[in-house]
């Protein structure tokens, strides 16, 4: 059977991780309440500048715009993950590899260019 | 020690919890999305662990590709879902049903 | 030089996508190019064919067919697979003109996607490793989705993307689950290594695995059990689009499950033999049954499709080079059908020029339109194997290489289940030939559709069977290079 007691210094991380966080949550609140004055109005309690409302149903809808830029900046992101790799042994690997990745980022460059012409990338 | 069993034995979890979240989901369509995007993790986790079993390099480079092809089809499901949103106005799963089937 | 010769290999993949990436580009900059950048990509597929063709004429195979060490595969079969491919996909460019000019011209991202969609499927079919193989279906099932919902403004073309979506996407999942476990313990993602260690006894791992992918390709392929996407799909689709699916997808991923089943997975046989048995059983008596009760000629013609792929898969179970050759020649014969009949759906308008598919439309149709409801039956006689037409050498090759493989229970299951099919098709022409005109059937349509329709008809009367000869001889070099084994 697996045996449980190799899981023993996650066990001491998770209670050491939770009273750390305990801490830093609780002991400011404490602190604050036992040496300022404590008189909360509307004003104090509304959300500071921009805020988003603390309390209120999260599956609120949101422009569609948010997705499209989301959903250009996941496709970017991850293709620039092939990079990593190719940037460590591009010098072992020669110019064949470096000749691909041009290819590569060639073809990522028209489709970011249509993107562009198509006007996905307007706010209005 | 941890060996490959616990991997596997994680990523079939993982599986099996993302098929379920499919089927069972009757209520959104972005959790259908987040359920694939868990079976893709799976077989992630299952080939990195077996790369680093075998010390073959293949399932790390498989790895990447299915991360990367994981975001695009991502996008596309978030915009075939953002065209489907504007035409019925909403995207509830037991409303997919304009056809039967 | 090695890189050379390998890019010599992909030469047809190379123009395709070329090709992809300028018409995108003359997509963005001239927003109603569609037509004409529809004919550059019509040009594009033909080019890749002529250059596929000596592939498929010289029976290619072996050693120097691979390129990039052994991850792709340019042999006979590859060719063979691409050449219907590419063809049914220029079909599929040159009826979609006319059925688009109803809300605005053809938009140029149409042609895009399908050279794009026709990419990952040439990649497919050659693919020999895989981590191709997945590039492959994954470049070509993104851009499917996409043009499954290609009309943005239709209710049901939304909801069969999304749902061609959500079920592909699951079906891609299971199909990388399975190679994780097959790289996992057989340690290589290339074919031949799996076949190698899968020489001797089969592990529990290979064996989920194998399942696993057998699993994620019978979804590609619409067989029985995985088929429950096709009908809404096909429905809700554009009708193009749908002509699209019921073809060139179906070739590939026929093709490359052959290639995975008997390359990859070759010295295991009796381990998949089974489920692709019960897969063509299932698929032809679902599909026969299924179509039954539909009013809608693109369902009906969904599960028509269903009930196709189980004779296919008939001829994979024969597992010989016989069966494999039968299995292309069937292919070759169901995507002229499945064109022909799309494509007659695709010339049914109203007054007004609208899409009618409805079966209670076409009622009476041979009085209001002869030579279409002829060309109709035609195809709706083949389909349903009747001897004098063309399909019915299809499914007699199949047939006779199951029984050469002593599958004959299976071939006997699959000649009965044939009769229950064949009551649908009659059904359909019963409709057309015999039934009170609808007479809503009233629209005109272009000389490109009449082609298509013209060409598959001819190919599918008993003027089919001059070409026996040649399909027959193209198929069993293709099923030579798949079999061949270094």
């Amino acid at each position: 059977m697996v045996d449980l007691s190799q899981y023993l210094p996650i066990l001491i991380f998770l209670i050491i991780a939770l009273g750390l966080s305990a801490l830093f949550v609780f002991l400011p609140m404490g602190v604050a309440r036992l040496t300022g004055a404590h008189n909360p109005d509307a004003e104090k309690l509304s959300e500071y500048e921009c805020g988003f409302p603390a309390f209120e149903d999260p599956r609120s809808q949101f422009d569609v715009r948010f997705y499209l830029v989301a959903i250009l900046f996941i496709i970017f992101d991850l293709e620039a993950a092939f990079l990593f790799p190719w940037a460590v042994t591009v010098f072992d690997l020669g110019w064949s590899a470096w000749i691909g990745m041009m290819i590569f980022l060639g073809i990522l460059t028209v489709g970011f260019v249509y993107e562009w012409k198509s006007g996905a990338l307007d706010w209005e | 020690m941890i060996g490959i069993e616990h991997y596997i034995v994680v990523s079939a979890v993982l599986f099996v919890l993302g098929v379920l979240g499919i089927f069972l989901n009757r209520k959104n369509v972005i959790v259908i999305l987040m359920a694939i995007e868990l079976i893709l993790l799976a077989v992630n986790i299952n080939l990195v662990a077996f790369s680093a079993f075998l010390g073959d390099m293949t399932g790390q480079v498989f790895a990447m590709f299915v991360l990367t092809v994981a975001a695009g089809e991502a996008a596309i499901g978030l915009a075939i879902l953002v065209i489907y949103f504007r035409g019925r106005g909403t995207i509830a799963v037991d409303d997919v049903n304009r056809m039967k089937g | 030089m090695q890189l050379q010769s390998s890019l010599a290999l992909i030469a047809p993949e190379i123009v395709l996508s070329l090709a992809g990436l300028a018409l995108l580009l003359i997509a963005a900059w001239s927003r109603n190019a569609g037509r004409l950048v529809t004919i550059l990509a019509a040009v594009a597929l033909g080019g890749a064919s002529v250059l596929v063709a000596p592939a498929l004429c010289s029976g290619a195979m072996g050693p120097d067919t691979l390129a990039f060490e052994g991850q792709f595969a340019a042999d006979a079969f590859a060719s063979f697979a691409k050449i219907l491919i590419f063809v049914s996909a220029i079909a599929c460019l040159m009826v979609a003109p006319r059925f688009f000019d109803r809300d605005g011209a053809i938009r140029a991202e149409y042609p895009v996607l399908m050279l794009f969609a026709a990419l990952g499927m040439a990649i497919m079919v050659s693919a020999t490793d895989f981590m191709t193989l997945y590039i492959g279906l994954e470049l070509n099932s993104l851009a499917a989705y996409v043009l499954a919902s290609f009309m943005r403004s239709d209710d049901r073309s939304a909801e069969a993307g999304l749902k061609y979506f959500v079920l592909g996407a699951l079906a891609s999942g299971i199909l990388l689950y399975g190679i994780s476990l097959v790289y996992g313990f057989t340690g290589t993602t290339s074919f031949e290594g799996a076949r190698a260690a899968m020489s001797g006894e089969l592990s529990m791992g290979m064996l989920f695995g194998l399942i696993f992918v057998l699993a994620g390709l019978a979804f590609k392929i619409a067989a029985v059990p995985f088929h429950m996407w096709t009908p809404d799909v096909y429905e809700g689709a554009p009708t193009p689009v749908t002509t699209f699916f019921a073809t060139a997808p179906k070739v590939a991923a026929v093709a490359l499950t052959a290639r995975v089943a008997l390359d990859a997975f070759g010295m295991q046989m009796d381990a998949w033999r089974q489920i692709v048995i019960f897969a063509a059983l299932a698929s032809i008596v679902v599909g026969a049954l299924g179509a039954i009760g539909q009013s809608n000629l693109k369902r009906l013609l969904a599960y028509s499709s269903i009930n196709n792929v189980g004779f296919i898969l008939i001829g994979l179970a024969a597992g010989t080079a016989a069966g494999v050759s039968a299995m292309l020649v069937y292919l070759a014969i169901y995507v002229a059908m499945s064109l022909g009949s799309f494509v007659a759906v695709l010339m049914l308008r109203n007054a007004q020029g609208e899409q009618v598919e409805g079966l209670a439309d076409i009622a009476g149709l041979s009085s209001t339109r002869p030579l279409l409801a002829l060309c109709l039956a035609v195809m709706m006689f083949s389909l349903a194997g009747i001897p004098p037409l063309f399909g019915f050498w299809g499914k007699f090759v199949v047939f006779w290489a199951a029984v050469e493989a002593d599958l004959v229970a299976l071939a006997a299951i699959g000649i009965a289940a044939s009769v229950i099919g064949a009551f649908y098709y009659i059904k359909v022409v019963k409709v057309m030939y015999f039934d009170e005109p609808a007479g809503v059937v009233t629209g005109r349509s272009d000389w490109a559709h009449w082609l298509i329709l013209g060409v598959t008809t001819a190919a599918m009367s008993p003027l089919g069977y001059l070409l026996t000869r040649v399909l027959g001889d193209l198929a069993d070099r293709a099923a030579e290079a798949l079999l061949f084994v270094a």
